[in-house]
């Protein structure tokens, strides 16, 4: 016997669709014609496109008929394949405009602010995850805890920025964290360097961690000046800030 | 994006200040909207009353905090330079005091080297955590676990000392100052830490030398804060009793240093 369940009428995006009393009535099989998904001009061979509503709906009738009537109508019905955004621009991922920003941190003399005013978060990952291979290739597994020092040296530079800044910092928390991760590129080149000086506690391994210590200070420091208002006249007070967290990272690859 | 927040309706804080302050009013500027987006939601919840009264009230017992980060260069040596040689500062000890919107407040820290400041304890915990771990590196038993107790040590110790002076006020009747200028106190005492654990590292023997100074000089610095500017709220004026809890005060310090120097792998001892 059959149901009256109140359904909401479903509306496919483009193309003709079902009348919509028929689903408004029942849950079955709709009765009225089925809907022809248009066929792709180009002979591509995807196997789903040509799936056919009416033979979906006679295999799998009940409830789920409408299910899958709306999602492969919908799959069929939105722009084709041929007109969907590439995945990494979906995904906000710009691999030129992270190769620029990485490639302003190389040069520790120069600081080129202006590729650094938006900010995005998916550099400061791919650069943690090279350091967490790097300290992996040494034989220390710590993607957690680089992880979690980056998180709390993040939240912590942005606080001691903005309450030095007083009413005029405006240091957002995204473009900090951004900061502080292009800031690791130093870091990352010590560790890959460190695997190849020989291990123990030698004036070597300081020295040079001193070194990549200062530029990625340096950087940090006159990034996060230049890029939020209010920090001009505490630029000594907010790069010791920043020195402490980079001397916390280098820690973790030299010992 | 917090500026927009800072003319509010309901403000009880006082707007006329004798001088151009920059730093503004309490709850508004970036640092403070912190405090007010996580404590005015909560405020709606746990006290069903409007935020208005919750932060009305948080000012009584947690001073805000943008006045401690009014700092420069020249007031950070110069603190520095009080903290860790507090028997070659000439001046008094007290804290210059104006009248701001009929209350009596003091000057922030750029104006008034006797004021209590909130960055240098902040980077003075944050440096004796490095350093700790740099020398437990050096002993080759770095491990970041490690760290993150040492991390909990130095706190345990600073919260031990804010006791130490909440309790010393206590005793004496009046417990008014704010929380904050407590907690600024008592951090300073990492100063003269981070000083004898790199001695320590520099060359081991300075360490034995350094930890007596380093106790002394804090010892003394609390002593003579306590004595000017905490004491200047207390009721009765008891003459022996005063000066014994000073006395114990500048002694503890003795075993906090001494536990909080000695660096190891077990965080406890």
């Amino acid at each position: 016997m059959t149901k009256d369940f109140a359904v909401p009428p479903v509306v496919f995006p483009s193309g003709g669709s079902p009348a919509p009393g028929a689903n408004v009535q029942q849950r079955r099989v709709p009765t009225a014609p089925p809907y022809q998904p248009p066929r792709p001009s180009a002979s591509s061979s995807i196997p789903f496109m040509s799936f056919d509503i009416g033979s979906a709906s006679a295999t799998q009738g009940g409830p789920f008929g409408g299910a899958i009537a709306s999602s492969s109508s919908f799959g069929g019905g939105s722009a084709s394949f041929d007109d969907e955004e590439p995945l990494l621009d979906e995904l906000g991922i710009h691999p030129d405009q992270i190769w620029k920003k990485t490639r302003s941190i190389l040069n520790p003399f120069r600081i080129n602010q202006t590729v650094h005013k938006d900010s995005d978060l998916s550099g400061p990952i791919f650069l943690y995850l090279a350091l967490c291979l790097f300290q992996l290739l040494a034989g220390k597994i710590q993607f957690g805890v680089i992880l979690g020092w980056v998180v709390v040296a993040s939240m912590f530079l942005y606080t001691v920025y903005n309450m030095l800044a007083g009413r005029n910092g405006n240091l957002n928390l995204h473009t900090c964290t951004s900061l502080v991760g292009y800031s690791l590129l130093p870091v990352v080149i010590l560790s890959a360097v460190s695997l190849f000086v020989p291990q123990g506690a030698g004036p070597v391994r300081f020295v040079l961690a001193g070194a990549f210590v200062l530029w990625a200070t340096r950087a940090c420091s006159n990034l996060v000046v230049s890029l939020a208002d209010g920090g001009e006249e505490h630029r000594g007070l907010i790069s010791y800030a920043c020195f402490l967290i980079y001397t916390l990272f280098s820690l973790l690859v030299v010992f | 994006m917090y500026n927009n927040m800072g003319p509010q309706p309901g403000m009880p804080m006082p707007q006329a200040n004798p001088q151009p302050n920059p730093f503004g009013n309490a709850f508004s500027g970036p640092g403070s909207g912190l405090i007010r987006s996580g404590l005015g939601a909560y405020g709606e919840k746990i006290f069903g009353s409007s935020s208005e009264y919750v932060q009305s009230n948080i000012t009584r017992y947690f001073s805000d905090p943008q006045y401690y980060f009014q700092v420069n260069d020249q007031y950070v040596r110069n603190k520095l330079k009080i903290v860790l040689f507090p028997f070659l500062h000439r001046g008094h000890w007290t804290r210059i005091s104006e009248p701001v919107g009929g209350r009596l407040s003091y000057k922030p820290p750029i104006y008034d080297i006797n004021a209590p400041d909130l960055y240098i304890p902040l980077m003075a915990f944050g440096t004796y955590v490095v350093l700790a771990g740099l020398s437990l590196g050096l002993y080759g038993k770095f491990t970041p676990e490690a760290l993150n107790w040492l991390f909990v040590k130095g706190m345990v110790g600073w919260f031990l000392q804010v006791m130490l002076l909440k309790i010393t006020l206590l005793s004496l009747g009046s417990g008014e100052a704010p929380l904050l200028d407590i907690v600024a106190y008592a951090g300073y005492t990492f100063t003269g830490l981070c000083l004898a654990v790199l001695g320590k590292i520099i060359w081991g023997y300075s360490y034995y030398v350094l930890i007596p100074w380093t106790c002394l000089c804090t010892g003394v610095f609390l002593v003579k804060t306590m004595k000017r500017v905490l004491f200047a709220e207390a009721r009765s004026y008891d003459s022996s009793r005063h000066h014994y809890l000073l006395i114990f005060v500048a002694l503890a310090q003795f075993p906090l240093l001494i536990w909080l120097g000695n660096i190891s792998v077990n965080w406890l001892f």
